[in-house]
């Protein structure tokens, strides 16, 4: 309000006819809150308008298409060369007097968790040979789970005592566990040994972690603590004078899955499979997965560029490239049958019908 | 309560105040008797106060000083005060509970950061804001409260600073000084007691207006007001008689006292009814009345006066905590008050987004519910089975809560955050466009236009009634004297022009002595100032225009006015000098409808009375025997041409008989209650046996396209209303060539009228019939009423009214006053209709501001309008581009941003529900705290701001097709079906990319951080070609915010990736390694953009809606120009107007008939084949209960 007024305003201005004097006499006073020429403040920035042409459309689709279909089939290629043996042993290896009484079997000391089973490779398998295990329906993404581990504690023995996080498995007397949480504590324990024409087959677990887990993630100077020590026993035990950047088993545990089927790296036979092998895997069914209804299965399986055997990508790949490639067809043919020109004024409806209605 | 420093409590002071200040004051006055009007006054009036002229400054302070304070918060209260007003909104009260929740880690998803950072950023930013804008009203507080003034000190003139200035001090100022403080006027250095100031940061208007001191100062001599000693004394009390204020009197032997008895503060800068009583020894120690013309009031210049004084009745910040909780106001003067806090207006669109935000907020907590039984039941069959969760047995009792409760935390970002940010920032945007607008700047006067309130530049684009007003907004208001009618003869027919019309000369050459009495009514009975430049030339300073165009007009027939000093007029008639004493003005009020004055010819001592006024508030009180036929017959003449009229008349008055008048006219103008009201009286009985002079023309004539913006509107579907003072005839003449309304046979008016409610009721049910046969036709109906009609309407057939207004899309309402247009403006606005009032004056300040969208001309008529309006523009036609560029683009992208705002957070929040499931319903969240702040605030709302740029379709195209502007007033483009639209795209990408995200990355890949963030990347892809597909202009801000996002989406996961202890670490080079990675990203975008891409070109193709069809005209260089612009655009007015036949005056149609018959004009709105009005009309009008507002568009 201040700012409208205009101590040399009176002088010049008033008579109704003069209306220059009134102009001239607020014109300076009005100067400064003139606008600046700009593209910008103009809105008048060159564009670029583009609008949805059918040349345009059915050559995106069409691209799209011929694009995604030798992708996909790449992709389905590459999937079908790896070599993949799944083998699901969690029903297999429990002894025909238990089959009623499963979480019996698995809780108790005394029984024989030790299994055999064989199996036939059906075509050769190219060193690296990567030994998974897959856990169905374990909810390792699941809340309670997922949060129960402490990243600090893993990674510098200073903060051994972050254990908030953790609980219920947090501390044991007070004393802090090391490595804390439910995922540490359910780590994974079954263990394989494979042979091939009674040869033993040497399964490296080294460099079966990530190198960065290794390295930044779990400290070389924190050791395993009051580790499975009392009460409830959950899973693997870990050598106390080994410390965590070593423990790969427990780093490669430790990066949760987030779905309820997962495989995790056990190992790697780093000898070539010839087809027809039959290798003889001994199994030590420890862990438990009775009381959920989770199965258990090894995996072995060969690599490509895409990863390991999923056909997925591929299938999806040519589907979405077909569903392209038809509909650039589809509208090719519209285009032909019902022809439309673009922007004819006379479809807009104030022009086609003056006193009908807007659709 | 008021302490009072002389010690007495303030209990028993207010027991006996008002008895002791009636002795005080009876005791002061001494003989006066108890009848004392004041004394009486004091009893019954409730509001006023008194102010005791003093010289004193020290202990008062507690009371009143001139403290300015315009500011919200100080140091001390800002942070509370401030945060307290932001949670008094409901969203952020919505998001401070949610980030409360987060506190609790056991149900919080993700890290509170992630909430706190964007609600902690987003009050920052308003709390900033908030401070600037306070820190900047603290200092334009400091320089007027530091501003010196020159004050009466203990006898002796002071300098001290403004704000010191206590009430009742007396304030001198010298020439060019600004007012301080609202004062009365008790010296000048004019002898005759007259000053002169400018107004204009006031009410605007430039012109000088006249203060004059109280009678009862007259004479004072200088010495003694150098010496005003006086007490102070300050009282205000209030409505009940129980609260009767405390009294504090502080009296002094001094030499002149006085009281001023004024009412509490108001903001009327037109009116302050108090009274002025001198003490003894003042002679002249009776009550005399003080009006507005007798204050100077705040931020007023003084002008052409080498100095003035006053006492300072209304100051700045009254820190007089008195009854009835007056603390501390925050200016009590008259500008102060009148300054007042405009109401938040809430634009359409914001109440959509609104309830669009209501019905996800119940959405979000139906799923809430949903999720948190079958997390509760999914908790107690299955996860206690899962032993590595180790649920126990027994949780704590509110154990139920806790899954629902962390869903609640889960689902929270589905009202995104960031929306309101977003959309003030936009908001900000649209008006900052408006005044920047180099088309819209009046290069006349070089005035841009003004965007005062930028939050509802979205309702422009959906106006759908514009009420004007004519004077000004599609007139000039350059008034031009074209012609008169002296004693039944017409000058100025032939040439257009009386001033050049020979015969009119010759008249006057001749001293024909009506002529001359004629001419001497145009010159001195007006309130005009002569002001003598110093090149010699009469410049007049006049309030009206007409008066202006008046003196002008008679200057030229050489009856200059050329001096006024005091009350003694001196006119210049060919040599010779006439005077003539000013004994009183009758003043113009809107409900006289004339004004006159009393002036005494100096030579002859004769006594006349001087009259101007409409023809139904003169012709009336013509004497006796006078035929008025010829004055009437002029009067519809010149109003068929659409100039206004104004008839003049005299009258000789005795001696006696205005002594006699001038009495009561003194008492009734000392009145304090209803004084307008018996001044009015009284003024009646002085203007009676007028004889009658003439009748004078004067041309008003239509701004610059106002037929063609009225006409472009009119295409657009938006209804015009014409809300004019003026005459019927004028007005109807104004209508039609302004293409307001159409000449028969394509249009047709409707006459309401009556005097009496049986007539009007009549009236208004056969137009209301006629209305509902016609409307079929696309056929123009308006409906005429007059002021008088309106009100009979609006008080006993207001449902009828209603009913009437809806259905027609023109109106002229003439003679209506300011409170009637308001309350037009409410009706449509009860209706539900978007309504947009225009005007210039401050008659319509009321108007403005009732209506949704207030736009003010600043015009001739001060800035009034502009000042109370949230947009003003220089010239009328601006407002074409007001709506149908700047509200139609405001519109379209407000109603893209906020319908993509939850479209992309309802994305990320449905992929979180989906993992829900596939987690054990427990709540996990997919994404990281820094991956879900980040995607609110930063990778999804940077590029959607862009969308400000957008243009749908250029401004010639929209300006060639305003029908296109359908879309936003219909809400086509923000309702709930687009929405729903918006929310099942949202829900098929969250499908998309969760389904192959989850199936691309399982088994081995199944690692959650690699799963989350190509999740993540999808959705980011995602968000850039939907953003790309719903692009209509690409400037390089466009590509540079949609690429660059994607751009700085890799680089910021890059970074985070970098630090060792974050989450993130190395995830993100892992990923861009992996072929997998690109083609699963390459897949969800090709899935989810295929369909949306196909359906839309589907549409765009084969079921486009007008805006793609223009779009395709435009862009292919189509045939652009359509039928309906083969019409030309109107010719200029003045060719239109003058072929009209004036020799026939037009008889007054009865109602039904139409009233307008075949005129030219017909001619050239018949032609064309489209027809302007077309299916708004008919389908929106006829059945707008069934009408859906917000029909989808096809």
């Amino acid at each position: 309000m201040m700012m409208m007024m205009n101590p040399d305003g009176a002088s010049s201005s008033g008579s109704g006819k003069d209306g220059a004097s009134h102009s001239s006499s607020s014109a300076p006073k009005k100067n400064s809150k003139k606008p600046i020429y700009s593209r910008f403040s103009q809105q008048e920035l060159p564009a670029c308008k583009p609008i949805l042409t059918p040349g345009w459309v059915i050559s995106t689709f069409l691209a799209v298409g011929i694009l995604f279909i030798p992708i996909g089939l790449a992709s389905l290629f590459a999937s079908e060369r790896v070599v993949e043996i799944m083998e699901r042993y969690d029903h297999d290896c429990i002894p025909s007097n238990y089959t009623k009484n499963l979480l019996g079997y698995i809780q108790s000391t005394e029984t024989n968790k030790t299994c055999v089973k064989k199996f036939t490779v059906p075509k050769q398998m190219k060193s690296p040979v990567f030994i998974y295990y897959q856990l169905d329906n374990f909810y390792q993404n699941h809340r309670r789970y997922v949060k129960s581990r402490s990243d600090k504690q893993l990674r510098s023995k200073a903060f051994e005592d972050k254990t908030e996080s953790c609980k219920p498995e947090d501390t044991t007397n007070k004393s802090p566990i090391v490595p804390c949480g439910l995922i540490a504590w359910s780590l994974f324990n079954d263990t394989y040994r494979f042979s091939v024409k009674d040869s033993e087959l040497n399964v490296t677990k080294k460099d079966i972690a990530w190198k960065s887990d290794q390295e930044h993630k779990f400290g070389s100077d924190v050791y395993p603590k009051n580790f499975q020590s009392s009460g409830l026993i959950g899973g693997a035990k870990l050598n106390a004078s080994i410390p965590l950047s070593q423990q790969e088993d427990l780093i490669v545990w430790m990066r949760t899955a987030a779905l309820p089927t997962f495989r995790k790296l056990y190992g790697k036979i780093e000898v070539d499979l010839e087809a027809d092998d039959e290798v003889t895997v001994v199994i030590e069914n420890n862990y438990n997965t009775y009381s959920f209804g989770g199965k258990k299965r090894l995996v072995l399986s060969t690599t490509s560029w895409i990863g390991g055997k999923n056909d997925f990508l591929g299938i999806a790949y040519i589907t979405v490239g077909g569903i392209c490639l038809f509909l650039a067809i589809a509208f090719i043919l519209l285009y032909v049958i019902n022809p439309r020109p673009l922007g004819d004024p006379s479809y807009l409806s104030w022009n086609k019908n003056p006193a009908g209605q807007m659709k | 309560m008021a302490i009072s420093p002389n010690g007495e409590t303030s209990e028993r002071e207010r027991e006996r105040g008002e008895r002791r200040h009636r002795t005080e004051y009876g005791g002061r006055g001494r003989k006066k008797k108890m009848n004392n009007p004041v004394i009486k006054l004091c009893a019954c009036s409730t509001m006023k106060r008194y102010v005791y002229i003093k010289d004193d400054e020290s202990s008062h302070d507690l009371y009143c000083a001139n403290r300015i304070s315009n500011t919200k918060y100080n140091v001390l209260n800002f942070l509370p005060k401030n945060l307290w007003e932001q949670f008094s909104r409901f969203m952020n009260q919505y998001f401070l509970l949610i980030a409360c929740l987060q506190l609790w880690s056991l149900i919080t998803p993700v890290n509170p950061a992630s909430t706190w950072g964007p609600l902690i950023f987003i009050f920052a930013v308003s709390a900033t804001k908030e401070a600037w804008d306070d820190y900047h009203r603290y200092l334009s507080d400091r320089k007027a409260n530091e501003k010196e003034v020159w004050v009466v000190r203990q006898g002796i003139k002071t300098h001290i600073q403004a704000q010191d200035i206590r009430l009742g001090n007396i304030v001198w100022l010298r020439e060019n000084d600004e007012v301080p403080c609202d004062l009365v006027l008790i010296g000048t250095s004019d002898p005759q007691g007259v000053c002169y100031v400018e107004t204009a940061a006031l009410d605007g208007e430039t012109d000088l207006k006249t203060r004059v001191i109280p009678s009862a100062c007259m004479g004072i001599d200088l010495e003694l007001l150098h010496k005003i000693k006086a007490s102070f004394f300050a009282e205000s009390s209030v409505g009940s008689p129980s609260s009767i204020s405390v009294v504090v009197l502080f009296f002094f032997s001094t030499p002149m006292q006085g009281v001023i008895e004024c009412p509490v503060p108001d903001k009327d800068i037109r009116r302050f009814n108090a009274n002025l009583r001198l003490f003894p020894p003042f002679i002249d120690n009776d009550l005399c009345p003080l009006t507005i013309k007798n204050t100077i009031l705040q931020s007023c210049y003084l002008r052409n006066t080498e100095w003035a004084c006053g006492v300072a009745v209304y100051t700045g910040k009254f820190l007089y905590s008195c009854c009835q909780g007056h603390i501390a106001k925050w200016n009590e003067t008259k500008l102060g008050m009148s300054r007042g806090i405009p109401e938040p207006k809430l634009t359409a669109v914001d109440a959509m987004i609104d309830k669009l935000t209501g019905a996800i907020f119940v959405f979000q907590i139906v799923v809430v519910m949903v999720l948190g039984v079958a997390g509760n039941v999914w908790k107690d069959t299955e996860a206690r089975k899962q032993w590595y969760v180790q649920y126990p047995e027994d949780g704590p009792w509110y154990e139920l809560l806790v899954i629902p409760l962390r869903f609640e935390l889960l689902c929270s970002i589905m009202i995104p955050i960031s929306i309101k940010v977003s959309l003030d920032l936009v908001k900000g945007l649209y008006a900052k466009f408006i005044e920047w607008d180099n088309k819209m700047i009046d290069h006349e006067t070089s005035t841009p236009a003004h965007a005062t309130n930028t939050a509802i530049s979205e309702d422009l684009g959906q106006v759908e009634y514009i009420l004007t007003d004519k004077t000004g907004t599609l007139t000039e208001n350059r008034m031009i004297f074209r012609r008169c009618c002296i004693n039944g003869i017409f000058y100025g027919n032939e040439t257009g022009d009386a001033l050049k019309d020979a015969r009119l000369l010759n008249a006057v050459a001749s001293g024909s002595p009506n002529v001359i009495r004629f001419l001497t009514v145009m010159a001195i009975c007006n309130t005009v100032i002569p002001v003598q430049s110093k090149s010699g030339n009469i410049v007049y300073k006049a309030q009206s225009q007409d008066e202006d165009a008046l003196v002008h007009a008679a200057a030229q027939l050489h009856m200059v006015f050329f001096n006024k000093s005091g009350n003694i007029l001196e006119i210049k008639f060919n040599a010779s000098i006439i005077r003539y004493e000013v004994l009183e003005i009758l003043e113009f009020t809107s409900d006289r409808k004339r004004m006159s004055v009393v002036v005494k010819d100096c030579q002859n001592g004769k006594i006349i009375l001087l009259s101007k006024g409409a023809d139904e508030a003169i012709l009336p009180y013509a004497a006796a025997g006078q035929q008025t036929r010829t004055f009437i017959e002029a009067v519809e003449q010149y109003a068929q041409l659409g100039l206004r009229t104004l008839c003049l008349a005299w009258c000789e008055l005795e001696e006696d008989e205005y002594q006699e008048w001038s009495l009561m006219f003194k008492e009734a103008s000392s009145t304090l209650v209803d004084r307008e009201w018996r001044l009015a009286e009284v003024c009646q009985r002085l203007e009676h046996d007028l004889e009658i002079l003439g009748v004078t023309a004067i041309e008003d004539r239509l701004q610059d396209g106002v037929p063609e913006t009225i006409e472009t509107l009119r295409k657009a579907g938006i209804n015009f209303w014409m809300l004019t003072g003026d005459k019927q005839n004028t007005a109807i003449q104004i209508a039609l060539s302004c293409n307001f309304v159409s000449p028969e046979p394509k249009g047709q008016l409707l006459l309401i009228d009556g005097k009496t409610e049986d007539e009007v009721r009549r009236s208004l049910e056969r137009v209301l019939l006629t209305m509902k046969t016609t409307t079929s036709e696309p056929k123009d109906v308006a409906f005429v009423v007059d002021g008088w009609a309106l009100e009979i309407a609006l008080k006993h057939y207001r449902i009828t009214f209603i009913e009437l207004a809806i259905l027609s899309r023109t109106a002229i309402c003439c003679r209506v006053t300011p409170s009637q247009k308001a309350q037009l403006v409410e009706i449509l606005k009860s209706c539900d209709y978007r309504t947009l009032a225009i005007g210039d004056g401050g008659n319509d300040v009321r108007m403005i501001q009732q209506a949704d969208i207030g736009v003010g001309i600043s015009g001739r008529e001060g800035l009034q309008a502009a000042r109370a309006a949230d947009y003003s523009i220089g010239k009328f036609r601006f407002l074409k581009r007001l709506i149908l560029v700047h509200g139609r683009y405001s519109y379209n992208r407000t109603a893209f941003l906020s319908q993509y705002s939850f479209y992309k957070s309802l994305v990320i929040c449905f992929i979180q529900i989906f993992f829900s499931f596939i987690s054990g319903v427990s709540g996990t969240s997919l994404f990281n705290s820094v991956s879900l702040m980040a995607y609110n605030v930063f990778y999804t709302s940077v590029p959607v701001l862009v969308s400000v740029l957008d243009k749908d379709l250029s401004e010639e195209t929209v300006m060639q097709h305003p029908q296109i502007l359908f879309y936003c007033q219909a809400g086509r483009l923000l309702n709930p079906s687009t929405f729903a639209g918006w929310f099942g795209r949202s829900l098929f990408h969250a499908i998309v990319v969760f389904v192959i995200s989850i199936h691309a990355y399982a088994y081995e890949k199944s690692e959650m951080e690699e799963v989350s963030l190509v999740a993540l990347s999808g959705c980011i892809w995602l968000q850039a070609f939907v953003m790309t597909l719903e692009t209509n202009s690409f400037t390089i801000l466009q590509h540079l915010a949609i690429w660059g996002n994607l751009i700085a989406f890799y680089i910021i996961n890059w970074i985070f990736s970098a630090i060792p202890a974050s989450g993130m670490y190395t995830i993100m080079f892992r990923l861009c390694r992996q072929p997998s990675y690109w083609i699963t990203v390459f897949l969800i975008v090709a899935a989810g953009m295929g369909p949306i891409l196909s359906l839309k070109f589907f549409r765009y193709t084969y079921r486009p809606s007008k805006i793609n069809i223009l779009q395709q005209a435009e862009r292919l260089g189509g045939p652009i120009l359509s039928l309906g612009n083969i019409e030309p655009q109107a010719r200029s007015v003045e060719k239109e107007v003058s072929p009209m036949s004036i020799t026939q005056p037009k008889n007054r149609n009865p109602v039904f008939e139409p009233l307008l018959s075949d005129s030219p004009n017909a001619t050239r709105r018949s032609f064309g084949a489209g027809t302007p009005f077309d299916f708004f009309q008919s389908q929106s009008r006829l059945s707008s209960s069934s009408y859906s507002r917000n029909c989808k568009d096809n």
